[in-house]
């Protein structure tokens, strides 16, 4: 018998994969299914959610040339 | 005795100022800035103002500035502060090549402006250089700098006047007053010794007097016999004649043919051919220049009468700290054709040396003035900083004293000596572990380790005595190879255990991340030089390098382990990703078929073993003895089987290996740019270097989304600021495609994963955890480090692989090297046991 | 990368076939009235290509109908090289079917008794449009005026004149050069209308747009009309709207103003709403075109808007196409201007296409006069002149220097503008972490943050670069091209062919290019699907039957077949549901539904 879940695909990186396995993990209710190193099933109305926190989580491994220069 | 120097940096007003630095050229000279500007106000102590009114009086000082009728326009909200759009062109402005900001003194410069090269070495007299790419270098006027343009001879007068000269600008008062702050005292006071006697001595008559009036110093002048009248009198102070011009380096030839009494300056100095095509946009610049850059040095000694009072051997120190607490810090130089005490040196260039242009300038900074002047100078690695210090002990010509960071390099040096001077090698001696010589004669070298001199505890007896020889005597000379990487309290204890008359510091990068920069220029004295990498680059003095960071995307496994693990462990996953490994595979693979030599680095010795035993590459760190070192290197040099070579940190600097062509950095020490350039500099002294359209190769590979990526900006930023460009390689064409490539399927990068999440959190370390030890030659420390025994351990826990988990390594290491050897190179084994045996 | 755009040439290209599209469209009807206007047909003539220039020139004083045959033979025959006649045909078709589309050609067909045989035969003939060929008869002759213009209607002072007093406006003008205030000089100073004045009140009102645009802050908003026609026109968005955007994820390109308001649906956003007003992909596409274009650019959406807002197209393009007929520096009574006209001057008055002073008499409306600056005289320019006009003007926006707005970016990521224009300064702002302004230059670096900044504005990341490009200090221009002449040499020189044509020309370190790309990438770091996960299927057989259908349709964006599951679009799925239904209807088995 098959199913039809509804959802939105998320096609990434294998690292982005993990983060936002990482971000369900610390936040829940945000991925429904693992589908395989680069895709997974998530609830579309966390999507501007994940984004963000990627960009946060990302921004810490960011080194800004500028910090560097403050005179 | 003598020139040692013991005052805390804590206690110097000049020093102290600059305490929330974090290296040479991110301190905050705004603030200093502030600071002196505050100061002249009448408000002496920071303390005294709540931090909100000194942000306030700060805000009012640059407005100050601000002429009234100046009108913000729509983007002037943009620049805050640091709209300085009211400072009116001069009508030439487009023939001046440059502009300084008032509030923080940086200076931007056009390197296209046909003065360019003038104001080049005007500016890196007076400032710090920031950045040198290609159009625009930034300087900044900070009070080091200063400091150390007024011990090469300049004036404030002349600093200013040539400054507004060159700026197209008006130079804000600002500028003015701080230029003036900072110099009016610096310089004023030199420290002599002479005939075997220390002076006092300056050319402003009535500040000698004013410290013959200070409760301190007053009473420890010694007087002469025919000077006792009356504290007014003039006569009190001794005349002394100006010093006459000197040649560098006694040698006949070139290099020295041009050089009357202004020295060394004259052939590369401002009066080259740049000059006449220069387009002047006002004649008196380049007068004005001359009379400052080129010929000051002359004209401190023909127009100034010296003045001198003298001062006990033993109240040296004394005096030196009270000059700094009263602001008049003393500048040491050395008269050696005075020195009649130090017995001469017979050393020589030999005829057939050759300096180059950058060199002899460095030089002419040191000696400007017939003395020697204690100081570092600064040039890239392969630019040859060992002739520079070599050019000076032969300019001296006395008993020198060269220490460096590890037992290759000291018998580097040793090469050296014996290749570019007229020294009977019997006059070189060498003090190492494993070798304990003193030289014979009157005077001679010793060539040493920092960490053979500095330790204090558990010397052999032959050690012993050598290091009594060493204390005993006075030397004429020291160079202190590599001083950015020396820790401060050990450089304090070399500086005052030595008893030298000049110091010369030589390193390739200033960059210091321990904020201990100001120790450094208290305890050898201020930069004298600092050379520009691009041009000594274009000019064919050291290798053109392309640089490149490659992103190795961590595969999923290890980057879910990533994100679970700890900061340690972290760093042991993104070093062994398997991505990472295919990559510096690929890149060996690549580059040994275009016939390049090749160094891997790696900081972390557990990476750098798996990496070099799955490659079949022979490698070096901490443990790896004096003689297999010796062996793997000459290996890597003259066998052409043996093209790549695995290096721990003891690879960072010191090790000569002119045949290398690319490097690849597969762990580094977080986000260390004196490491980054270190690395970069063992490739830039390439043999090869001068064929045409050679490129050496530097190589970091990076684990993407990881805090590597963090490190690897940063690391960087030193080199960009001289002007090289990392390109970012996403994607290595053909890496799939390599056969056997490593970690090629998933079962392998589980097993792996599986042995890199087996180990322990100290395998993560980097090989040792601290600066100190970095340079150490460990074929010394080792055995150091099994007889101090409590230090060692206080080390292993505190840096990860030190110590005794080092020797864990050791036998693993050493025979899976010798199998390596022995399966691979017939040539290496061969060699290998041969001298074994000896 | 690409060479620099000459962006004056192809942005000037771009706009001509803008507003030919345009004016293609109109019905016949529309274009009937619009020739009407000898000035009008002055300007569409200057439109079209020569060879429909040389149509019309030759038709023009045909009192009759010629046999179309006869423009072939007009044209020299080429040699039948065929790639050349191909083209010439090409060419011809395309002028002929403008003409036509621009109802300006008419074809009659006529029965012609053929003279020997007698044959009735079809012959077309082609005549140009009656109306348009009086009309421009007029204009070429100078029989009719358009607009009077004898002697004792001319108000406007004589260059000569005022020499002293354009001087002193001038200066005034370039001391504060387009910031708020000068406006408000400009205003409250008795003045002489001279060409001087006129270009800097235009280049004042003009460049204060502008910097709306990037965000500066200036004292005097522009009008409503203005703002509205700016979001109107996809330049520049609402807050809300991006948010709106961003939702639903489309693209700038094909997600669409909300226009309700327009159409009196909903009410239109206020005054102050509009001042937050930020910065498009668009908006910086237009900044970057020169200052000709960027009128053009905006006078389009005008016309576009002005339909909707039910004003005679007729009206709005001959007073756009009339502008570009009138003197510079002359002034104009408004009585020759219809309803629709006064309504549109008070618009072109806020883009400073128009000079309008007040009135010190209020009553005297029909007698007072207003001023076509060079905005709008320069707007019908041949494109030689054209160009002349508008480099004229953007060498007046950066003060004439021949360094000005030069910009050199190093390795180091640190950026040096050598400029004096506010304006550029601002537009810098847009992605440049900006530092140290000194009077003739200012410093900055291009730091991820600030390019995100640029990016998440809808700037992408070849906008960036395109912009430092075109900008480019000729230090950096001379040094790229010495390093491509080097490695030529070189690579040549060892016989290297193919890495010879692999040589890049690049005037911008190539490291920072690349890196402002990878900012971009990185912004886009996971791609997103809304749509149904298939799973648990029973059997191969039903899996395999539905993931190959919707591989067919294309509707299948994931799949993993080990463990029987695919991804299907959401528009793909009421089709793969159906299909689903009927193929499993027939095999008797339950329906698949689709929970929610």
């Amino acid at each position: 018998m098959a199913r039809a879940i509804k959802g939105s695909l998320v096609e990434c990186d294998p690292s982005i994969k993990a983060l936002i396995v990482k971000i369900d993990s610390d936040y829940r209710d945000i991925v429904i299914e693992e589908l395989d190193d680069t895709h997974l099933l998530v609830d579309p109305s966390k999507i501007p959610f994940i984004k963000r926190e990627l960009s946060k989580l990302l921004s810490e491994n960011m080194y800004n040339l500028n910090e560097d220069n403050q005179a | 005795m003598s020139n040692s120097i013991d005052v805390s940096p804590k206690d110097d007003d000049y020093f102290s100022s600059d305490d929330g630095s974090t290296d040479d050229t991110a301190d905050s000279h705004l603030d200093l800035l502030g600071k002196r500007v505050r100061n002249k106000k009448g408000v002496k102590h920071k303390d005294a103002l709540e931090a909100e009114e000194m942000e306030k009086a700060e805000q009012k000082a640059m407005e100050m500035d601000r002429p009234a009728e100046f009108v913000p326009d729509s983007v002037s909200r943009i620049f805050g502060y640091s709209d300085f759009s009211f400072l009116k062109l001069k009508p030439d402005h487009a023939s001046r090549p440059l502009w300084i900001n008032p509030v923080d003194g940086r200076i931007y410069l056009e390197s296209f402006s046909p003065l360019f090269e003038q104001a080049q070495d005007f500016l890196i007299t007076i400032a710090e250089p920031v950045s040198r790419p290609s159009f625009i270098h930034e300087y900044r006027i900070t009070t080091h700098s200063l400091y150390a343009a007024v011990s090469v001879g300049l004036e404030t007068d002349d600093i200013i006047s040539v400054l507004n000269r060159l700026s197209k600008v008006p130079v804000a008062p600002s500028v003015v007053e701080f230029i003036k702050q900072a110099t009016h005292s610096y310089g004023k006071v030199k420290l002599v010794l002479k005939h075997n006697h220390y002076f006092v001595e300056s050319s402003q008559a009535d500040i000698l007097r004013m410290l013959l009036h200070d409760e301190v110093i007053g009473k420890l002048r010694v007087h002469t016999g025919d000077s006792n009248d009356a504290d007014s009198n003039d006569d009190e102070l001794e005349r002394v004649s100006p010093a006459s011009g000197l040649a560098i380096g006694a040698i006949s030839g070139p290099a020295n043919s041009a050089s009357g009494p202004s020295g060394p300056s004259g052939p590369s100095g401002p009066s080259g051919p740049a000059k006449s095509s220069a387009s002047a946009p006002d004649p008196t610049v380049e007068d004005i220049y001359e009379s400052v850059i080129g010929e000051g040095d002359d004209g401190e000694g023909d127009l100034d009468t010296v003045h001198a009072f003298q001062i006990s051997t033993a109240s040296v120190e004394i005096v030196k700290k009270r000059c700094q607490e009263i602001d008049y810090p003393m500048l040491e130089e050395y008269d050696f054709r005075n020195d009649l005490r130090n017995p001469n040196l017979e050393i020589d260039l030999k005829p057939s040396t050759q300096i180059r242009p950058y060199q002899e300038k460095s030089l002419s900074k040191m000696f400007g003035n017939g003395r020697a002047r204690s100081g570092i100078i600064v040039l890239p690695c392969g630019a040859g900083k060992t002739l520079v210090g070599i050019t000076a002990a032969c300019t001296i010509r006395k008993s020198a004293i060269i220490l460096c960071t590890s037992s290759v390099s000291v018998m580097q040096w040793k090469q050296q000596f014996l290749q570019w001077c007229t020294i009977q090698p019997n006059q070189v001696a060498v003090f190492t572990s494993e070798s304990k010589e003193m030289f014979t004669g009157d005077a001679g070298l010793v060539v040493s380790t920092y960490s053979m001199v500095a330790n204090t505890r558990n010397r052999s007896h032959d050690s012993q005595k050598v290091m009594d020889f060493i204390t005993s005597r006075e030397w004429g000379f020291i160079i202190l190879d590599e001083v950015h990487v020396v820790p401060a309290a050990m450089f304090r204890r070399v500086v005052t255990t030595i008893a030298a008359h000049a110091k010369l510091g030589l390193t390739a990068t200033l960059v210091r991340e321990d904020e201990k920069i100001s120790d450094l220029n208290f305890l050898i004295g201020p930069k004298l030089y600092e050379a520009n990498w691009m041009e000594l680059s274009q000019k064919g003095h050291i290798a053109n390098v392309q640089c490149a960071e490659v992103w190795c995307p961590m595969t999923s496994e290890f980057y879910q382990e990533y994100l679970r693990e700890n900061s340690r462990k972290r760093m042991l996953l993104y070093i062994m990703n398997p991505t990472k490994f295919q990559a510096c595979q690929f890149l060996i693979q690549y580059h040994e078929n275009r016939g390049d030599k090749i160094i891997v680095f790696a900081d972390n010795v557990y990476a750098l073993q798996e990496y070099a035993l799955k490659l079949g590459k022979p490698f070096i760190y901490g443990s790896t003895p004096q003689q297999e070192r010796m062996n793997i290197l000459q290996n890597f040099q003259y066998n052409d089987k043996v093209n790549t070579i695995f290096l721990s940190k003891v690879g960072d600097t010191s090790i000569d290996l002119p045949e290398a062509t690319c490097l690849i950095q597969i762990s580094s020490h977080y986000g260390s740019r004196r490491q980054e350039a270190q690395r970069l500099g063992r490739i830039l002294r390439a043999k090869r270097r001068n064929d045409e359209g050679f490129n050496a190769f530097f190589y970091s590979l990076v684990s993407k989304d990881t805090q590597e990526m963090y490190y690897s900006t940063k690391r960087q930023a030193f080199l960009v600021d001289q002007g090289y460009a990392f390109k970012i390689i996403t994607h290595l064409h053909g890496m799939e495609n390599l056969p056997n490539l490593a970690y090629s399927t998933p079962k392998e990068r589980r097993e792996l994963l599986q042995e890199v999440l087996l180990k322990n959190e100290e395998a993560a370390g980097v090989e040792l955890g601290e600066d100190s030890e970095n340079f150490i030659g460990h074929g010394v420390s080792k055995r150091l480090k099994t007889t101090v025994s409590r230090a060692t351990k206080n080390q292993s826990s505190l840096s990860g692989l030190a110590g005794g988990e080092d020797m864990a390594y050791v036998e693993y290491s050493r025979n899976k090297n010798k199998e390596l050897s022995g399966a691979h190179h017939p040539f290496f084994q061969k060699n290998y046991y041969k001298k074994k045996k000896k | 990368m690409s060479a620099p755009i000459q962006s004056s040439s192809t942005s000037s290209d771009l706009f001509k076939s803008t507003i030919n599209e345009y004016l293609d469209n109109l019905p016949e009807a529309v274009h009937s009235q619009l020739y009407r206007s000898p000035e009008t047909c002055l300007a569409i003539f200057r439109l079209l290509p020569s060879l429909a220039k040389f149509y019309i020139m030759t038709l023009l004083f045909q009192e009759t109908a010629i046999p179309y045959a006869d423009l072939n033979r007009w044209i020299k025959p080429q040699k039948a090289t065929g790639h050349h006649r191909n083209a010439n045909k090409i060419y011809q078709n395309e002028s002929i079917k403008r003409l036509k589309a621009l109802n300006l050609l008419k074809e009659i067909r006529k029965k012609v008794k053929h003279p020997t045989t007698g044959k009735l035969t079809t012959i077309v003939f082609v005549q140009l449009n009656p109306i348009f060929r009086q009309s421009f008869r007029d204009a070429l002759t100078g029989f009719r005026d358009g607009i009077p213009r004898d002697q004792s209607e001319k108000i406007a002072e004589t260059i000569e004149e005022a020499e002293a007093e354009s001087e002193k406006t001038l200066e005034t003008s370039s001391v504060s050069s387009s910031s708020g205030p000068s406006l408000e000089n400009l205003f409250a100073t008795k003045f002489k209308i001279t060409v001087g004045f006129l270009d800097s009140y235009c280049l004042a009102k003009w460049e204060n747009i502008l910097h709306f645009m990037v965000g500066s802050k200036i004292k005097h908003y522009p009008s409503i009309g203005v703002l509205t026609l700016l979001r109107y026109s996809g330049l520049m968005e609402l807050p809300s709207d991006r948010r709106h955007r961003q939702s639903v994820d489309a693209d700038e390109d094909n997600f669409v103003v909300d226009d309700h308001y327009i159409d009196g649906e909903r009410g239109p956003p206020s005054g102050e709403e509009l001042k937050s007003l930020l910065i498009t992909k668009n908006g910086f596409q237009f900044l970057l075109q020169d200052i000709n274009s960027q009128i053009w650019t905006l006078l389009l959406q005008y016309l576009k808007m002005s339909e909707k807002l039910m004003m005679n197209p007729v009206d709005v393009l001959n007073f756009i196409f009339m502008l570009g007929s009138l003197e510079l520096g002359e002034g104009y009574p408004i009585k020759v201007l219809s309803d629709t006209q006064l309504i549109m001057l008070e618009d072109l008055v806020d883009y400073g296409l128009i000079f309008y002073p007040k009135s010190e008499n209020s009553e005297d409306t029909k007698g007072r006069i207003f001023y076509p600056t060079r905005l709008a005289t320069s707007l019908t320019s041949e494109s030689t002149k054209f160009k002349t006009a508008s480099t004229v003007l953007n060498e007046q926006i950066s003060n004439t220097d021949s360094n000005q707005g030069k910009i050199i970016i190093e390795t180091n990521f640190k950026i040096y503008c050598y400029t004096t224009s506010p304006l550029q300064i601002a537009i810098l702002n847009l992605f440049v972490h900006l530092k140290i302004r000194f009077a003739n230059m200012v410093t900055g670096i291009v730091t991820r943050e600030s390019v995100r900044g640029a990016l998440i504005n809808g700037i992408t990341a070849d906008q960036i670069i395109t912009y430092l490009e075109s900008h480019a200090h000729p230090g950096m221009v001379k040094k790229a091209e010495e390093k491509y002449a080097k490695k030529m040499e070189f690579e040549t020189s060892i016989g290297n062919s193919y890495t010879a044509d692999q040589i890049k020309y690049e005037v911008l370190p190539p490291t920072v290019v690349d890196q402002i790309k990878l900012w971009q990438l990185e912004l886009d770091r996971i791609q997103t699907f809304k749509g149904y996960l298939y799973k648990d299927f029973a059997n191969d057989f039903e899996f395999e039957k539905l993931l190959s259908y919707g591989e067919e349709i294309g509707v299948i964006v994931w799949r993993d077949k080990i463990h029987r599951k695919f991804f299907v679009t959401s528009d793909g799925n009421a089709q793969l549901i159906e299909y689903a239904n009927r193929i499993l209807r027939k095999s008797a088995s339950r329906s698949v539904t689709p929970s929610t």
